[in-house]
């Protein structure tokens, strides 16, 4: 369509306009920099799980290196025992651990089901912001190939945490919604009605794990 | 004019009235009415949206979906300008400007969207957003019947956008099912591009209802702070 247009002439001052809206859009690229560590480490792993997903192994090998690929990359203890909140520390240790497991669970059932979509996204490193001495939000664009013209693009961040050579992601954050903040809402929801059982919480996640799974079913209850 | 800032200071004063925080956090205190309202409104999507969107993907071919998406997108842009204004986003406002006139005349009256082309990116803002960037909070939590989630500063927001939209000002004579149409018609576009991801809330949330609760405010003060992350307030992992 662009190029249809650049071939009449009484285009002039759109092109113009056209062309302070790619300059504008251009500048904060034009400051070219190096990466920052954080930077370094999100782009090196979005490589390496790419790398998994468009291998030629069967879909139980996929699934499962790259199960083993999110245990390594990621601290799913950390944003479990957030999403409990201030019941967490009335929790025994014994069901805080059965809760991190049942939350572990979870998570994967949902990146699992998300796995079966891939077809050919890409995340580009846009930035980086340190909050403190290991405490980072790495910010990308998700690049999809078969995005019709003109959609939004998706905003993807990742919180990292820990020091160069030791760090794991914590959270996601896309297009503004936080998984941790998310989750931590919907958990504290049912606590709430629940006498803030947390053994109620894991039998219910083990629950939706497993509805998850089987992709069927939305009658909630 | 004069009508409407006396609406304006109505409703400021109700947002106030609201603005009276609950001890749980969550600042829901008619939740319980929300929860059987949210629930009418899941009727309404299960009986009457749901098979509408899935008769309009059925029925209507994709280039012309593509069609209605960006006529209704383009018909927003007047009322995004105005707050792009009032905003003090100058560079906003002239994308907005920018992708209006292009997409309302080469665009064919906004069916086409030769805007983006031209790297001029769509965004939305209402007078809600408005209010937020002028310090007014959300208030109280509030599900409305056939809006869905609408707290107090929002849902005056929409009524000060009617006032901001130059179809209010077209003589129609049945202006009614003219408005009627254009929501119905907005929420099955919005439903049939989002099947899968609503579907995925639903299965994946303990409690569907904090989780859209939850969402609903995410996405909100996203689009108010125009898509920047918010360094300052990210949990305490």
């Amino acid at each position: 369509m662009i190029q249809a247009f650049s071939r009449t002439h009484v285009m002039g001052g759109l092109r113009l306009l056209a062309l302070a809206a790619v300059v504008a859009i251009a500048m904060p690229f034009a400051a070219a920099r190096a990466a920052t560590p954080a930077e370094e480490f999100v782009q090196t792993n979005v490589q390496k799980g790419l790398a998994i997903l468009n291998s030629n192994g069967s879909k139980e090998q996929k699934r499962d290196e790259f199960r083993n690929f999110l245990l390594k990359l990621t601290d799913l203890k950390r944003i479990a025992d957030y999403t409990l909140g201030p019941v967490k520390n009335s929790t025994s240790p014994a069901d805080l651990a059965a809760f991190e497991d049942a939350f572990r669970e979870y998570a994967f059932a949902v990146y699992e089901s998300e796995f079966q979509k891939y077809s050919g996204q890409t995340l580009k490193v846009t930035g980086s912001m340190q909050r403190k001495a290991d405490d980072y939000l790495v910010t990308t664009v998700l690049i999809d190939p078969n995005a019709p013209k003109g959609a939004d693009p998706i905003q993807v961040d990742f919180r990292i945490f820990g020091t160069p050579g030791h760090f794991t992601v914590a959270d996601i954050i896309v297009l503004g919604l936080d998984l941790a903040i998310t989750e931590q809402d919907d958990f504290s929801s049912f606590l709430a009605q629940n006498n803030n059982s947390v053994k109620a919480l894991t039998a219910n996640l083990k629950e939706r794990a497993a509805r998850v799974r089987a992709g069927g079913n939305l009658s909630g209850k | 004019m004069r009508g409407l800032s006396k609406l304006l200071f109505v409703g400021m004063g109700l947002l106030l009235a609201g603005c009276a925080t609950d001890p749980t956090g969550a600042n829901d205190p008619y939740e319980h009415t929300n929860r059987a309202v949210f629930d009418f409104d899941q009727k309404l999507d299960k009986y009457v949206i749901s098979p509408s969107a899935s008769a309009y993907v059925a029925v209507v071919p994709k280039p012309a979906r593509t069609g209605v998406h960006n006529f209704l997108q383009n018909l927003d842009l007047p009322v995004t300008f105005v707050n792009d204004v009032l905003q003090g986003e100058v560079h906003r406002a002239g994308d907005t400007l920018g992708r209006f006139t292009i997409n309302s005349t080469l665009g064919v009256a906004g069916l086409f969207d030769p805007a983006s082309d031209f790297n001029i990116p769509y965004h939305k803002e209402d007078f809600g957003q408005t209010l937020a960037t002028w310090g007014v909070g959300e208030g109280p939590y509030l599900v409305l019947p056939f809006f869905g989630p609408d707290p107090p500063r929002d849902a005056a927001g929409q009524v000060v956008d009617i006032f901001f939209d130059p179809t209010t000002y077209i003589s129609l004579r049945e202006h009614f099912w003219y408005s009627a149409g254009r929501r119905y018609l907005v929420v099955v576009d919005l439903k049939s591009r989002n099947f899968d991801t609503l579907q995925n809330i639903e299965r994946g949330s303990v409690d569907y209802y904090a989780s859209v609760r939850s969402l609903y405010r995410q996405l909100r003060n996203n689009d108010i702070r125009n898509g920047q992350p918010d360094v300052q307030n990210l949990p305490d992992l």
